[in-house]
């Protein structure tokens, strides 16, 4: 179980009565239960009112041109530089969220507990269930190496309900292509969004990073959610074992001790995330890694501790 | 490499397994499609190298030893050469005969251990050697040496503990009575198979009485023991130099105390040798050095020249030339004695006119030769009424027709009150008389006088040859303290010739008495007697050229200066106080003595008491030292009743080398036990033996299963961090 957060330190929470272990969530009846028991968890001991944002937020400076309404023009900054700008607010109850969820074949890998596409839909459903309490508009888009299905963001009622919808009939298959994804979503949201980005980063091109960063450029909030079953970070099989890829056309074979290679392994495994977690540093990208068996509330906590520490 | 089961070589064929197995559990891997390929082909390129190099490492191990199983069981084995022969690994009575004789205490040219070590070890590689049920014995090859383990035994740690006790002697080697013993040993032995293995450095000395194995028709029909020589001399050359001989003679033109040593030095190498260091010391002192030329296999001889100071009447001399490898007889010592002070009374009972014809001419001859210093004075028979006899240490009656009933008191009393008679008889002598008048100090009564009757020997090459009949002396036990200055085969007696002797009446066996020579025909030639305190010597035949030639052999001189010397209680003159070592010594005991202490050159010290003589209960006069071990000087002290000691210059002695230890002649091929018995069809030694293997592979196979493990655990906890 593992959870960590870039760009302000992250946290790691600890399990709240309500943050249920995956396998339980599991358990329940359906993706919307699931869903509203995350956020539950999440907010559990938090004294944070979910329902209580911010209704006018500071967005940027612009300077004056005819046509402006003079009421906000920052006048502390005519005293300062002389010249006018405009201070411009972004209403946050209108801040579009795109959820990409990875569904790759290599998302569907488990030996125990999930997958890695049934913990990213849980995440995303809760993220989802989350923004429509707040009314704020979710989209989703599920990928592969191409879209698979896409939900513009939108948040009049029922919206949540297509999107739980569209995470239970998720699938894992094909071959994973996250640039492509994020390329869309780039063409996608004309003006400022948040993108959640739900994936294993496994076998993903080195063109992902310049995605994440053009998308930063644009001014959109992005969030990295990185996925790995436990046993992509401990390789922990005992017996000869023939491993192949999960991928289509993926030829790749190995017969091997695997025991022989689980310290080579883990190593290899921790400087794939540090990587990561370096890129989206770089990048100012909220980066946030989850093995399938931490409970998602943790994961979601995390996700909301720390945006609300960065808007402070 | 030849195999004892090499049908089991079939199980090679497991040598496969291990490969077999591998590629069984390749067949066995669990599949498993697994998304992070990536990171697990970068990190089996990270490992790949020290796997397969750890797998090709197991799997030649695990090949190594499912092959090497079944070879253990196949019994391998090589033959190597040796000089054990093939049948030491088969059950059986061996013997080990270890040479310890003085020549074993060299060092050969290419190292500096002694040989009689190097055979030590040999023996012990031996008795590693032998076949677990074998029965062992150890019979040391030196002469009169006691035997360490006089019957075999399957207990090596005795046998090895008695090795590692054994020392090596400066006694002469004697094989014939070693092999001897050893086969008398090996009569009693459980096993069939007897063997015999002689580990020596194969000097010739000691097999002068043959190769001591009986005939092969055997005991019983059994053939005699196979015989296997173990030479740790390898075939060494060995240029031996060595003091041979050592005599001193007074030396007038020296002065008064003047001596002459002469040292005989003896070259047994190919090559001469020049300015050889040689030294003489008087009393551990030296007094002279000079340098001597050696011919090749040649000797010299050396001439010193020295005056003696006042002081001690018996000088300790020794000569000693530069080491080489044997320093063991690169030196010998003798005894001078300044004045012997020994007064001797010849009387004659044949005087001639013609000197040369006269019956004590040789006698006299003898008793004045070579620097004896005996005091001889002679008389006629009529002349003793007048003398006081208790003034001569001794006297000789030779071929005295019959003593006057005054003389023959007088002479009873002599003897009976410590005096030494010798008798010798003749045509004059009238055997009833003498056994009337002085039958009571008589070792036996006369007889009939004899004629030889066997066939004379031929002479030896220029002798006159005397064709009468004669008869020759037996050989005779050198233990008698008159016999043990000449060498075993009795040179200067044997070839002595008997044409007439005198018979002895028959008498009781008693203890006193003693038979000291004996002719062949088994009649007594020399007969002591101990007799009161005194001793009487009986010789049979005449001590002139009569009845016999023993005067001009040179066993006769000797002969005639012992028995003076012992007759008188005197110190024994050259030929015995310089023994050879293992002689025994006999060393008189005074009135006053109630024990003797002998020192030896290591400074040990020995205590001696006399024994009570079985007949008549009182003590002997004389006690019998055996311990002459090794060479140098044995000094003699006297502790009185009173309990003062005194020290007993005359009676001290020298123990020299043999010499012939000295000689490095090895046993001629065509004379070698083991040969011989080859010669004859019998099995042949072969000079290579069965060395198994299996022993060694079957510990490897031990060390690779311990080793694989090891590295199993290894990897198996490593895994390669």
């Amino acid at each position: 179980m593992a959870v960590t957060t870039s760009q302000n330190g992250g946290v790691g929470g600890a399990r709240r009565p309500l943050a249920l272990n995956p396998l339980d969530l599991a358990r329940l009846a359906s993706l919307s239960v699931r869903a509203r028991v995350i956020v539950e968890g999440a907010f559990a001991g938090m004294h944070h009112n979910p329902n209580a944002g911010t209704s006018i937020e500071f967005a940027e400076h612009k300077e004056y041109a005819p046509g402006d309404d003079i009421r906000h023009i920052d006048w502390k900054a005519v005293g300062r530089i002389d010249r006018y700008y405009i201070k411009r607010f972004e209403d946050e109850t209108e801040m579009r969220t795109f959820m990409l969820v990875d569904a790759s074949a290599s998302m569907g890998y488990k030996r125990r507990g999930l997958t890695k596409l049934e913990y990213a839909s849980y995440l995303a459903a809760a993220l989802g269930y989350l923004l429509a309490q707040q009314g704020d508009p979710a989209g989703l888009l599920l990928f592969d190496e191409k879209t698979r299905q896409y939900l513009p963001p939108r948040s009049r009622g029922g919206h949540v309900r297509d999107l739980l919808l569209a995470l239970e009939g998720a699938y894992p298959a094909g071959r994973t292509d996250p640039a492509r994804a994020l390329s869309h979503v780039s063409e996608l949201a004309d003006r400022r969004s948040l993108v959640v980005l739900f994936t294993d980063l496994l076998d993903a091109a080195g063109t992902v990073a310049d995605r994440l960063r053009l998308l930063r450029t644009h001014g959109h909030d992005v969030a990295l959610f990185h996925l790995l079953d436990p046993d992509e970070v401990e390789l922990p099989f005992t017996d000869l074992t023939q491993f192949e890829g999960m991928e289509p056309d993926d030829a790749r074979r190995l017969l091997t001790d695997p025991r022989d290679l689980a310290a080579s392994f883990r190593r290899e495994s921790l400087a794939l995330r540090e990587r990561w977690r370096m890129t989206c540093l770089e990048s100012r990208v909220e980066y946030l890694f989850a093995t399938t068996d931490t409970p998602p509330a943790d994961v979601l906590r995390s996700f909301l501790f720390t945006r609300q520490r960065a808007r402070k | 490499m030849q195999f004892l089961a090499p049908s089991l070589l079939l199980g090679l064929a497991a040598a496969v397994l291990p490969w077999f197995i591998h590629r069984i559990g390749q067949r066995r891997a669990n599949p498993v499609r697994f998304a992070a390929m990536e990171l697990l082909l970068r990190a089996e390129r990270q490992v790949s190298a020290r796997r397969r190099l750890r797998e090709i490492l197991l799997l030649l191990m695990r090949t190594a030893i499912a092959a090497a199983l079944p070879l253990v069981f196949a019994k391998p084995y090589t033959e190597v050469r040796s000089d054990l022969p093939a049948a030491t690994s088969r059950p059986q009575a061996a013997l080990i005969v270890l040479d310890d004789s003085g020549s074993m205490r060299r060092t050969r040219a290419s190292d500096s251990t002694p040989l009689f070590d190097r055979a030590r070890q040999r023996a012990r590689s031996l008795l590693a050697n032998l076949a677990p049920e074998s029965d062992v014995a150890l019979v040391m090859a030196s002469e009169g040496t006691a035997t360490p383990i006089p019957e075999p035994t399957a207990d090596r740690a005795r046998v090895l503990a008695a090795l590692d006790a054994a020392t090596c002697s400066a006694r002469r080697a004697d094989f014939t009575g070693a092999i001897r013993k050893a086969v008398q040993v090996l009569t009693s032995a459980r096993r069939p198979e007897r063997l015999i293995y002689l580990i020596t450095d194969l000097q010739a000395v000691g097999w002068e009485g043959g190769t001591g194995l009986p005939d092969a028709s055997g005991e019983g029909g059994a053939p005699p023991p196979a015989v296997v020589i173990l030479d740790v001399n390898e075939g060494a050359a060995w240029p031996n130099r060595a003091v041979v001989n050592l005599t001193a003679e007074p030396a007038p033109e020296a002065g008064p105390l003047g001596v002459a040593v002469v040292a005989e030095i003896a070259n047994f190498g190919p090559d001469p040798v020049s300015n050889l260091g040689i030294t003489l010391r008087f009393d551990g002192a030296p007094v002279a050095k000079g340098f001597v030329e050696l011919p090749a296999n040649g000797r010299a001889r050396k001439r010193f020249l020295h005056a003696l100071g006042a002081g001690a009447s018996v000088r300790e001399a020794e000569v000693e030339i530069d080491h080489d490898r044997f320093p063991l007889d690169d030196r010998r010592m003798t005894r001078v004695e300044v004045s012997r002070g020994l007064r001797i009374l010849v009387v004659d009972g044949d005087p001639r006119t013609v000197r040369t014809e006269d019956e004590t001419f040789f006698l006299e001859a003898a008793l004045r030769a070579g620097g004896s210093s005996f005091a001889v004075t002679t008389a006629l028979p009529d002349e003793l009424a007048g003398r006081t006899l208790a003034e001569y240490g001794s006297i000789f009656m030779a071929n005295v027709a019959r003593p006057s009933a005054d003389v023959a008191g007088a002479l009873i009393r002599y003897v009976e009150t410590g005096g030494g008679l010798f008798i010798s008889v003749g045509d004059k002598v009238d055997a009833d008389a003498w056994n009337q008048q002085l039958g009571r100090i008589l070792p036996q009564p006369l007889g009939l006088k004899r004629t030889a009757s066997a066939r004379p020997g031929s002479g030896a090459e220029g002798e006159t040859v005397d064709l009468r009949p004669a008869e020759r002396l037996a050989p005779f036990d050198r233990r008698h303290p008159l016999l043990a200055g000449f060498p075993p085969r009795g040179d200067g007696l044997s070839s002595a010739r008997f044409f007439q002797f005198m018979l002895l009446a028959p008498a009781p066996d008693l203890p006193s008495r003693s038979v000291v020579l004996r002719y062949e025909n088994g009649a007594p030639a020399l007969v002591e007697a101990d007799v009161g305190r005194g001793r009487v010597l009986l010789l049979t035949t005449t001590v002139d050229r009569e009845w016999t030639d023993l005067p001009i052999r040179p066993g006769f001189l000797p002969l005639m200066q012992e028995a003076a010397r012992r007759l008188a209680g005197a110190p024994s003159g050259e030929a015995v106080a310089a023994l050879t070592v293992g002689q025994k010594r006999e060393i008189a005991i005074g009135a006053d003595d109630r024990r003797i202490e002998v020192i030896k050159p290591s400074g040990e010290s020995r205590w001696l008491v006399p024994e009570p003589r079985q007949s008549d209960g009182k003590p002997a006069r004389s006690v019998l030292f055996a311990e002459t071990d090794e060479p140098g000087w044995y000094r003699v002290r006297g502790s009185h009743t009173d309990g003062s000691q005194i020290d007993r210059s005359d009676d001290s002695f020298v123990v020299n080398l043999d010499t012939r230890e000295s000689d490095p002649a090895t046993l001629p091929a065509d004379q070698r036990p083991d040969r011989a018995r080859a010669a004859a069809g019998g099995e042949d030694n072969a000079p290579k033996r069965r060395l198994e293997l299996w022993h060694l592979l079957a510990a490897a196979v031990l060390v690779m299963v311990f080793l694989e493990s090891v590295l199993t655990i290894r990897f198996r906890r490593g895994r390669f961090v």
